[in-house]
C-alpha cells in the first residue's frame, strides 16, 4: 500500500491541511479586523486556484498541457451569471454551471483527445480562442463589455445562510468548495482510475496491455478537469458581480499554467499554493512597477528550467522523508490527526 | 475627585481626541484612485490619463489644494481587463480608502467599476470610455462621465459632413465588437438624419492584420465618404493600406474620436491627411486657458495632450469644485454637488447633466492637415448632447 | 453590382491580396516549421523574434541604414541572439522527458519578457517605417501596391533559397540527418549540438527577416508578435512539421480560404475556419500535407 505515490500523496495532504489551517487563521484575523479587500482578494485567489487545479490534473497526471482551460472557467462563470440574474439561487447556479461545463467538456474532449502532447496544447488554445471570440461578439452575452448587475446572493446550507457579500462568509464557502474539489481529485487519483492516468504519463503504449482503455482514461480526466474549472468559474460572478469575455482569454489560461508551474506540476496542492503565490507576487510587483510581465516571465522560466516540481517539489521531499522515517508506518498513518504535529513542524521548518 | 467628575473628565478627553482625529482627517490629503491600463495594448491611453491627472494634481496642490487639503493620486494598473480593474479598484476603495476613483479606459472596465463603486458607496468618473451605455441604459448613480460620448461625437461630425459633402454615399467599416458596432450605428443614424446615403457596411475582426480583403467591396460601392471606428494599431494598418492601394484619393475618411489620436498619428503619416472626426477636445482650441494647459503639459511630458489627457486633467477640477461646493468629501454630498455642476476646463465650461451624469460640452470637428488636427467646425453643447436615456435615477 | 464589376473589383483583388498576405504568413511560418520539425521544439516566442526583427529594422533605419542593407543585416544580427537563446534556454531542458511541453513553456516565458522589454526600450506607441517602394501597379485592372508585388517576389526567392539550403546542400543534409536520428548522425560525425544551435538561430533569423519585410505593411508595436502566431502554427501543422513546401502550400491555401470566406460568409468566421482546418488535420492527418522534415 505504501509505495512512493501514496507517500507523496500523503505529503500533499499534509500541505493541504496546512493550507486550510493557515486560511482559517487568516480568515479569523480578517474577520476580527473587519477587513474586506484582502479577504475578497483571497477568495478570488482561491477561485483561480480551482482553475489551476484543473490544469494540474491534466498536466501533472495525464501529461496533457491545456492552454485553454479558461474556456470551461468562462463557461461556468457565464452560465452561473445568467442563472443568477434570473433566479438568485446558489445551488441552481452551481447545478447549471455543472451541466453546461459537463456538456462542453465532453464535446471539447472528443475534439482535443484525438491528439496528444503539443498538439493537444495547440488545440485547447485554439478552442478557447475561438469560443472567447464568439462570446466577445455576442450581444446577448453583453459582447465585449461583459455583463454587470449579478445580484449579491444568499447561500443557503439547510437552516444556515451565508451572504456572498460577506467577505469572511463567502471566503469560507469558497475555501470549502475548492478544498472539496481538491479532496475529490486527490481521492480519484488514488483509485485505479488515477493509477491508469499516472501510467499514461509514464508510458502510454503499455497501458492498453494492462487492459485499460487509454482513450477512456484521458477523456475522464479531461471532463473532470473541465468540471473543476467550470465550478470554480461559477463562483466568480458571485464574488465580483460581473463577467467579461476576458475571463476566457489566453491571459487567464496562461496565469493558471504559471500558477501550476510555480507551485509544482503533478502535486495538485501545488496548483493551489501557486495561485495564491501568483496573486501575492502580482500585487507586490504591481505596486512598484507596471512591468510585471518581466518579473513573472523570468520567475516562470526559472521554475520550468530549474525547479520542475516548483515550490512544492522543493518542500515535499522533506516531508516525505519525515514520513518514511516513522518506524510504525502502517495503516494508522492514514489518520490525519496523528500526522498533524509533523505537518506543522515540517511546515514551519521549511 | 468624585466618580461624576472622573466620568466628565474622561468624556471630555474622549471628545478632545475625537475632535483631534476629525481635524487630522480633514487636513490629511484627499486620496484619488486611478485605475488605468499601464501595460498591454491600451498603455498609450493610460499614459495620457496619467499625465493629465498628474499635471492637474500638481497645479491644484500648488494653488492650495482642494478645500485646503492636498490631493494625492494612487495609481494601479488594470491591464485593460475588467476582472483586474475591479480587483484593483476594490483595493483602492478598501485599503487606500480613496475618496474618488477615475482612469478606466475600456467600457467593460468602466461598467464593472461603476457597479463596484455603487456597492462600496463611493464615486467614480471616466475620462475616456465613450460607449453610450455608460450614461445610458447601464447608467449608475455613482458613475460620472466628463468626456464626450459616442453620440455627441457623431452628431457633431454628421452636421459637418452634411455641409461639406451633402447627400454623400457613406461606406462603414467598423471593428467587430460591441463598441465598434455601436459607434457605427450611432454615426449611421446621425448621418442618415442629415441626408447621407449608406453605401454598405462591413465589420472586420478586432486586430485584423490586413484590411485589403474589404477593399474590393469598398471600391465596387464607389463611396465618397468612409466612416470607420477602428482604433490604435488597427487604424495604422487600415489607413496605410488604403493609401498603398490608392483608395484615399477622392475619398473623405471620417471616424470615431479614438480612431486617429496623438498615439498613432505619427505611424499613420501621410495616410492620416484629411481624416476628420468629432471630438470634445483639441490642442488647437483657441482659448488662453487651453494654451496655458498645452504648454504646461508639453513642458511636463514632452508630448502634446490629446482628448484623454485633457479630459483627465479636467476631471480633477470638477471634483475640486464639487468638494468645495459640498464642503465635504462624503459620497452623497459630493454626488449632489456634481449633479448640474458647471466648471472650467481647458476646452471651456462643461456642465454635468443631472439626469444621466453626462458632461455637456461644446463639440468640435477636427481634420488632419499636415500631421496636425485643425478645428474646422463646432457644435454647441446643447445641440450635441442628445436625449437623456438613463432611467435608473 | 454587375458580375463583371464583382469579378474585377471584388473577387480577383481578393485572390491577389490574399496571395500577398499568404506570402507574409509563409515568411513567418518558415522559421517556425524549421525549428519545430528539426528540433522538435515549439517556439512560442517565435512571434516575439519576429517583433525584434521589426524593431531592429526600425531602430537601424532611424540610424540611417538603408532598407536593402537591413534585409541582410537584421537576420545576421538575429543569429547570435538565436544561438544564445538555444544555448541558455532550450539546451538545458532539451533532454527532459517532456521536451515538447517544457520547451513550449520556456519559450512562452521568454515571449512575455521580450514583449515587456520591447515596450521599455521603444515605448508603447505604434510606429511604422516608410514603405521602401512606393506606388501601385495595375495588372489586368487589379491594383496592387508595388511593395506587395515586391514582397511576393522576394518571398518566393527566400523560400527557394531556404529549400535549396535544406534539401540540396551538405549543410541541409546534416540538419536533416540530425533530425531523423540524432545518435546515428552523431556517430557519422555530424556535430549535432552545433547543428541544433545553428538551426534554431536560422529559424530566428528568418523570423527577423520576416519582421523587416512586413513592418512597412503591418506596422510595429510591442504586442505585434501575437498577430501571426495562431495562423503560423496552423500553417505548420497543416503543412506538416518541418516541411518547407508544406508551409508554402498550407500558407497560401489557408489565406485564400480566409479571403474567400470573409467575402462569401462573414469576416468573423475567418478565425474559426482556420482553426477548424487545423483540428481536422490534427484529427485525420496529423502528419500534415507533406509529412515532417527528415522523415518524408
Amino acid at each position: 500500500m505504501h509505495d512512493r505515490l501514496t507517500q507523496s500523496m500523503r505529503a500533499s495532504h499534509l500541505l493541504a491541511l496546512l493550507f486550510v489551517l493557515a486560511s482559517l487563521g487568516l480568515a479569523a484575523i480578517g474577520a476580527a479586523t473587519g477587513d474586506t479587500f484582502y479577504l475578497r482578494l483571497g477568495t478570488e485567489a482561491l477561485i483561480f486556484a480551482g482553475l489551476a487545479l484543473s490544469v494540474d490534473l491534466l498536466l501533472g497526471y495525464s501529461g496533457a498541457l491545456s492552454l485553454g482551460q479558461a474556456l470551461y472557467f468562462g463557461i461556468g462563470a457565464y452560465v452561473s451569471a445568467l442563472t443568477l440574474m434570473k433566479v438568485p439561487s446558489f445551488w441552481l447556479a452551481m447545478a447549471a454551471a455543472f451541466a453546461a461545463t459537463l456538456i462542453a467538456a465532453i464535446i471539447g474532449g472528443l475534439i482535443a483527445n484525438r491528439v496528444r502532447g503539443v498538439y493537444f496544447a495547440l488545440i485547447t488554445f485554439g478552442l478557447a480562442q475561438v469560443f472567447a471570440k464568439v462570446v466577445y461578439n455576442t450581444r446577448e452575452l453583453g459582447a465585449s463589455d461583459g455583463m454587470i448587475g449579478i445580484p449579491v446572493i444568499e447561500i443557503g446550507f439547510g437552516p444556515l445562510s451565508v451572504s456572498a457579500g460577506s467577505p469572511v462568509g463567502f471566503f469560507l464557502v469558497v475555501l470549502a468548495i475548492i478544498m472539496g474539489l481538491y479532496a475529490l481529485t486527490a481521492y480519484l487519483l488514488d483509485t485505479p482510475f488515477g493509477r491508469v492516468l499516472t501510467a499514461l504519463k509514464a508510458n502510454e503504449r503499455r497501458v492498453p496491455f494492462l487492459g485499460y482503455s487509454v482513450w477512456r482514461a484521458r477523456m475522464a480526466a479531461y471532463v473532470l478537469a473541465g468540471l473543476i474549472a467550470g465550478l470554480s468559474g461559477a463562483l466568480y460572478p458571485m464574488l465580483r458581480g460581473f463577467v467579461s469575455p476576458e475571463l476566457m482569454f489566453f491571459a487567464t489560461s496562461g496565469n493558471a499554467v504559471i500558477s501550476v508551474i510555480l507551485g509544482g506540476v503533478g502535486t495538485l496542492i501545488g496548483a493551489i499554493y501557486g495561485s495564491v503565490l501568483l496573486v501575492i507576487l502580482k500585487s507586490i510587483i504591481g505596486s512598484w512597477t507596471e512591468h510585471h510581465l518581466i518579473v513573472i516571465g523570468a520567475l516562470f522560466m526559472v521554475c520550468v528550467m530549474f525547479l520542475p516540481k516548483g515550490l512544492i517539489g522543493f518542500v515535499r521531499p522533506r516531508i516525505e522523508a519525515l514520513l518514511m522515517r516513522r518506524p510504525q508506518a502502517g495503516p494508522v498513518l492514514a489518520e490525519p490527526a496523528t500526522l498533524t504535529p509533523i505537518a506543522v513542524k515540517s511546515g514551519s521548518a521549511s | 475627585m468624585t466618580t461624576a467628575t472622573i466620568t466628565t473628565f474622561a468624556a471630555g478627553l474622549l471628545a478632545a481626541t475625537a475632535l483631534a482625529a476629525g481635524a487630522l482627517a480633514q487636513s490629511g490629503p484627499i486620496k484619488i484612485g486611478v485605475v488605468t491600463p499601464l501595460s498591454g495594448t491600451y498603455t498609450p491611453i493610460g499614459q495620457q490619463v496619467r499625465w493629465g491627472l498628474e499635471l492637474a494634481a500638481k497645479e491644484i496642490n500648488a494653488a492650495g489644494g482642494v478645500a485646503g487639503r492636498q490631493v494625492a493620486l494612487v495609481f494601479e494598473d488594470e491591464e485593460a481587463n475588467p476582472a483586474v480593474a475591479v480587483q484593483k479598484a476594490e483595493k483602492l476603495f478598501q485599503v487606500e480608502k480613496v475618496d474618488f476613483l477615475t482612469g478606466t479606459v475600456n467600457s467593460g472596465s468602466t461598467l464593472a467599476v461603476a457597479q463596484l463603486a455603487e456597492r462600496n458607496n463611493k464615486l467614480a468618473a471616466t475620462t475616456v470610455s465613450f460607449a453610450d451605455s455608460i450614461t445610458g441604459d447601464k447608467c449608475s448613480p455613482n458613475m460620472f462621465r466628463v468626456n464626450a460620448r459616442a453620440e455627441q461625437q457623431s452628431v457633431a461630425l454628421a452636421a459637418w459632413l452634411a455641409k461639406e459633402k451633402p447627400k454623400a454615399k457613406v461606406y462603414y467599416l467598423g471593428p467587430d465588437y460591441e463598441m465598434g458596432r455601436s459607434t457605427v450605428a450611432a454615426f449611421k443614424s446621425s448621418a442618415e438624419k442629415t441626408g447621407s446615403a449608406t453605401g454598405g457596411e462591413v465589420f472586420a475582426p478586432l486586430d485584423s492584420k490586413d484590411y485589403t480583403q474589404y477593399f474590393g467591396q469598398i471600391r465596387a460601392t464607389r463611396p465618397q465618404v468612409l466612416y470607420t471606428s477602428v482604433a490604435g494599431n488597427d487604424t495604422v494598418r487600415l489607413l496605410t493600406q488604403l493609401q498603398d492601394f490608392g483608395l484615399l484619393s477622392g475619398l473623405t475618411v471620417v471616424g470615431a474620436s479614438g480612431t486617429v489620436t496623438s498615439q498613432n498619428i505619427t505611424a499613420i503619416g501621410a495616410a492620416a491627411e484629411g481624416f476628420a472626426t468629432g471630438v470634445g477636445y483639441s490642442p488647437q482650441i483657441d482659448r488662453p486657458e487651453n494654451k496655458k494647459f498645452v504648454e504646461a503639459f508639453r513642458a511636463a511630458n514632452k508630448a502634446d495632450p490629446d482628448l484623454y489627457g485633457a479630459d483627465s486633467y479636467g476631471v480633477l477640477f470638477a471634483y475640486k469644485a464639487a468638494v468645495e461646493k459640498a464642503g465635504s468629501t462624503e459620497t452623497d454630498k459630493v454626488r449632489e454637488a456634481l449633479r448640474g455642476l458647471t466648471w472650467q476646463t481647458p476646452q471651456g465650461a462643461k456642465t454635468i447633466r443631472a439626469g444621466d451624469h453626462q458632461a455637456m460640452q461644446p463639440m468640435y470637428v477636427v481634420r488632419v492637415t499636415k500631421g496636425k488636427f485643425d478645428i474646422i467646425d463646432n457644435v454647441s453643447a446643447e445641440n450635441a448632447i442628445g436625449p437623456d436615456a438613463c432611467t435608473r435615477f | 453590382m454587375t458580375p463583371i464589376d464583382y469579378l474585377q473589383f471584388v473577387l480577383a483583388p481578393q485572390v491577389v491580396n490574399g496571395l500577398a498576405l499568404g506570402v507574409a504568413v509563409v515568411l513567418v511560418a518558415l522559421g517556425l516549421t524549421i525549428i519545430f520539425g528539426m528540433l522538435d521544439v515549439i517556439n512560442m516566442s517565435h512571434g516575439e523574434f519576429y517583433a525584434i526583427g521589426a524593431y531592429a529594422a526600425l531602430a537601424l533605419a532611424a540610424a540611417g541604414i538603408g532598407f536593402w542593407f537591413l534585409l541582410v543585416l537584421v537576420p545576421i544580427l538575429m543569429i547570435p541572439l538565436g544561438m544564445a537563446a538555444e544555448r541558455l534556454l532550450i539546451r538545458p531542458v532539451f533532454g527532459s522527458k517532456d521536451r515538447h511541453v517544457t520547451t513550449l513553456l520556456v519559450t512562452f516565458g521568454l515571449g512575455l519578457i521580450v514583449e515587456d522589454v520591447l515596450k521599455i526600450i521603444f515605448g508603447a506607441n505604434t510606429q511604422r517605417p516608410p514603405t521602401p517602394i512606393s506606388g501601385a501597379s495595375e495588372i489586368f485592372g487589379i491594383i496592387l501596391p508595388n511593395y506587395r508585388l515586391f514582397l511576393i517576389l522576394v518571398g518566393a526567392a527566400i523560400v527557394l533559397a531556404v529549400a535549396y539550403v535544406v534539401y540540396r546542400t551538405r549543410l541541409g543534409a546534416m540538419v536533416r540527418a540530425a533530425a531523423f536520428d540524432r545518435n546515428m548522425a552523431a556517430s557519422l560525425g555530424v556535430p549535432v549540438s552545433l547543428v541544433y544551435a545553428g538551426t534554431f538561430a536560422f529559424g530566428v533569423g528568418l523570423a527577423g527577416l520576416a519582421g523587416v519585410l512586413l513592418a512597412p505593411i503591418y506596422s510595429v508595436f510591442p504586442t505585434m508578435g501575437r498577430d501571426f502566431i495562431l495562423l503560423a502554427f496552423t500553417v505548420v501543422i497543416v503543412g506538416g512539421m518541418g516541411s518547407i513546401w508544406g508551409a508554402v502550400v498550407a500558407g497560401l491555401l489557408l489565406t485564400q480560404v480566409q479571403a474567400l470566406a470573409s467575402l462569401v460568409i462573414s469576416p468573423v468566421w475567418t478565425d474559426p475556419i482556420v482553426f477548424g482546418t487545423m483540428v481536422a488535420f490534427l484529427v485525420f492527418r496529423p502528419q500534415g500535407l507533406f509529412g515532417r522534415l527528415g522523415h518524408a
